[in-house]
């Protein structure tokens, strides 16, 4: 009888632990901020496996497809295996599983307990972008010193790479060919020739451009062997003096991608923000990129979003943004062996770049740290009915120290101030009858709840120690010398 | 000059700038860049230097002041060694305090206690890596780090070591960057003031206690020991060359110290006067 009660009991106990796990998160998944909501932005999938890299460039070129031009330095010549283009709805569909994401608690009344549903909200769109133009090519590349090393059809695309002896060569080249680059694209390009880097140059073919109208171009797909594990990105630069925006979805075997020449930083997470931001997400993440890119100081590199999405490997996010990543999907971003059971680590990194702040392309690693994060900001929404008991009263109480907190962490995250808080902050003093009592020190609850100060108080008793071990051993020499 | 107790104490060995120095460090690190370590893990790495050299000191291997190097390895390893499991820090810890005892030549341990813990942290576990670009390339970073290397290593005669490092590695790199690849100016300049490479040449190239003894010999091994990095990191693009290389090159100082003769390091010996910098002794007259 005992041995039953003991085996019920574990067997209980076992359940308990499943079920707390499978809820680790319980509030609901509201919005994103997808990439849609940044202007003048690139979007790159890189895939390394030791010295393999597949590199996957998307493609939101709008406007006359015999406009559109790209040069990429590459390391190797390409063969034309090693080219392929791929179906645009996989950026799509890794954008919406790995964006910043909205969540959403629900408080009980205290007087009446009840829940609630969630709502979705879609964000708002804007894409824009910047393009080369390009002309005949019809001009001798010996007398420029470069060579055409292999030529391609790929898709829509006609795909030469070019070797270069010198800068200045190359860059006459692109321009009587009919490539619009800068003027002083040849102190960014000499640098890539000396290094031994190919010419990887994209133009749209005829055949595509006399079909007449292209919905959109698809993106372009490259993949080689070498040890360097860099995203060029001078190239770009060369002809801008704003900022733009990147973001780099990357595969490994092993965990996180790193920059190793930029600080890779976590963007804030886990933070409570008011209910009105339900309504404009795209434009709070907007700001809180704006604001943490600022705090920086405008050269790191943002983490968005790490994870292990092993196909078969559990639960993947916490909560859901979208579908994980589907066997289709693997295998257009080139993550050969994740559908074989490889484990799979994705990491997404955001990146806004300027000339003055970016003086070098982009460096990476492969590092093995599988800890996951995710960029989530939580909503609460208050408890619904009427709050005249006393427990009701001491939560509208409570309701109100705690939007307080929220617009201080909205005003902390943004750098702005939101007209709607002073509505917000007062919604429901209406319903507050008793005089005040009972606040809570809510200064101290804080002090230590929040991290910046815990962690002070934490490094200084550090210090303090470190202090005292020093007078610990100092006392002993003094000992040993008497 | 009337200089009170504390301060007297405080510069009676080098180390205890170096720890002031180290601590500022990490917890600019922790503060101002986010690191995301775990409080776990930094005490890991103290129980396992503090904890090893205990049972060395309790046995009578080493003195009592001798914690001052288990601190300078457990902070070392805080502020390059990055890992997600405190064992891995206990015990890249434990060991490098455990090899400076167990491999002696000559009396002198041969490797850099941290430098030691992080290689082999990152061989055996698999689980261990390190950051080149965690502390960014910040002016400030820049200035507050070399103030402080100053400090300490004019106090220990070893001045000398990082500066030879950091200035070969940078002709080295102007070299290669500037005059033959053609970047600008920028771009070799973010190279050199990657705060990875000041921290390596100020705090941890020159441990005196595992470099050549002989000024010129250390000259040498120490441009060695950029050259050597400098090209493992532009031609084979390996990331933290420099740890690498230090860990690869250190087995030769015992054969260059017998080539080149000098006498022993001793840390509370090698002290210079507080406010009289610019007087360096050699440290062959001790």
């Amino acid at each position: 009888m005992k041995a039953l009660t003991r085996k019920l009991l574990a067997l209980s106990m076992a359940m308990l632990i499943i079920v707390q796990s499978s809820y680790g998160f319980c509030g609901f998944y509201v919005a994103k901020a997808d990439t849609t909501i940044f202007n003048n932005k690139s979007e790159v999938i890189l895939v390394r496996d030791g010295k393999h890299t597949v590199i996957t460039m998307s493609n939101d070129f709008k406007g006359d497809v015999k406009d559109f031009a790209m040069v990429v330095p590459v390391p190797v010549v390409l063969k034309e295996s090693d080219i392929k283009v791929v179906d645009r709805k996989v950026f799509e569909a890794l954008d919406a599983y790995s964006a910043p994401r909205l969540v959403e608690y629900y408080d009980q009344n205290p007087c009446q307990p009840e829940y609630a549903l969630d709502e979705i909200y879609a964000m708002p769109t804007s894409v824009n972008s910047n393009s080369m133009v390009m002309k005949s090519e019809s001009i001798r590349e010996k007398d420029f010193g470069v060579k055409i090393e292999a030529r391609y059809k790929v898709g829509e695309y006609d795909i030469l790479l070019l070797s270069a002896k010198e800068s200045t060569g190359l860059k006459d080249w692109l321009l009587l060919s009919g490539y619009k680059i800068p003027t002083t694209a040849d102190e960014v390009l000499a640098p890539y020739i000396k290094s031994n880097m190919k010419f990887f140059v994209v133009k749209v073919n005829a055949e595509t451009i006399a079909k007449g109208k292209f919905e959109y171009l698809s993106p372009l797909q490259i993949s080689f062997d070498h040890d360097k594990f860099m995203l060029p990105i001078r190239l770009g630069m060369a002809n801008s003096t704003g900022s733009q925006d990147m973001i780099v979805y990357a595969f490994t075997r092993t965990g996180r991608v790193e920059c190793t020449n930029y600080r890779t930083v976590k963007m804030p997470t886990d933070r409570h923000i008011p209910l009105f931001v339900k309504n404009e997400f795209g434009d709070f993440y907007k700001s809180l990129f704006q604001k943490t890119w600022k705090t920086e100081n405008r050269n790191a590199v943002f983490l968005e979003y790490a994870w292990d999405v092993t196909p078969n490997w559990g639960m993947k996010c916490d909560p859901c943004v979208g579908p994980p990543p589907m066997q289709q999907e693997f295998a257009d971003a080139g993550v050969w062996w994740a559908n074989t059971g490889g484990q799979t680590f994705f990491t997404r990194m955001h990146v806004r770049y300027e000339k003055s702040k970016f003086p070098s392309d982009l460096t990476f690693q492969v590092t093995p740290n599988n800890e996951n994060y995710q960029a989530r900001y939580v909503l609460t929404n208050p408890a619904s009915g009427e709050f005249e008991c006393e427990e009701g009263q001491q939560y509208l109480l409570d309701l109100r120290d705690k939007r307080k907190l929220e617009l201080d962490e909205y005003a902390a995250l943004t750098g702005k101030i939101s007209p709607k808080g002073q509505k917000y902050l007062s919604e429901y003093q209406g319903k507050i009858l008793l005089a005040k009592k009972n606040e809570a020190p809510i200064f101290m609850k804080e002090f230590f709840k929040n991290n910046g100060p815990r962690k002070l108080l934490i490094a200084l008793s550090a210090f303090m120690a470190l202090i005292i071990l020093f007078r610990f051993s100092r006392s002993k020499i003094e000992t040993k010398i008497v | 000059m009337q200089q009170s107790n504390w301060l007297k104490w405080l510069s009676s060995d080098a180390r205890h700038f170096q720890i002031l120095s180290q601590f500022t460090f990490l917890i600019y690190g922790i503060l101002f860049l986010g690191w995301d370590q775990d409080w776990l893990n930094y005490a890991a790495a103290f129980t396992g230097t503090v904890g090893i050299q205990t049972i060395f000191i309790k046995t009578g291997y080493a003195q009592n002041h001798s914690y001052k190097s288990a601190i300078i390895t457990a902070l070392g390893l805080c502020l390059l060694l990055k890992t997600n499991s405190p064992i891995i820090f206990f015990c890249a810890g434990a060991i490098a305090i455990a090899q400076k005892f167990a491999i002696r030549i000559n009396g002198k341990h041969l490797w850099n206690p941290a430098n030691f813990g992080i290689i082999i942290a990152i061989i055996l576990s698999g689980n261990a890596w390190v950051s080149p670009g965690q502390w960014g390339n910040q002016a400030i970073f820049v200035l507050v780090s070399s103030v402080a290397a100053w400090n300490v290593l004019s106090r220990i005669g070893r001045i000398d070591t990082g500066i030879i490092f950091l200035l070969s590695l940078s002709i080295f790199e102007y070299f290669r960057t500037v005059v033959y690849l053609e970047w600008g100016h920028e771009v070799w300049l973010h190279k050199m003031t990657s705060g990875s490479i000041l921290l390596f040449s100020f705090f941890m190239i020159t441990d005196p206690m595992s470099t050549p003894l002989n000024k010129k010999a250390r000259i040498v091994w120490t441009v060695s020991v950029a050259f050597v990095s400098f090209y493992l990191t532009n031609f084979f693009f390996i990331n933290a060359s420099v740890q690498w290389v230090l860990f690869a090159l250190t087995p030769f100082t015992p054969l260059i110290d017998k080539l080149a003769k000098a006498s022993q390091f001793n840390w509370q010996k090698s002290i210079q006067p507080l406010f009289n910098l610019k007087k360096q002794t050699n440290e062959s007259t001790y």
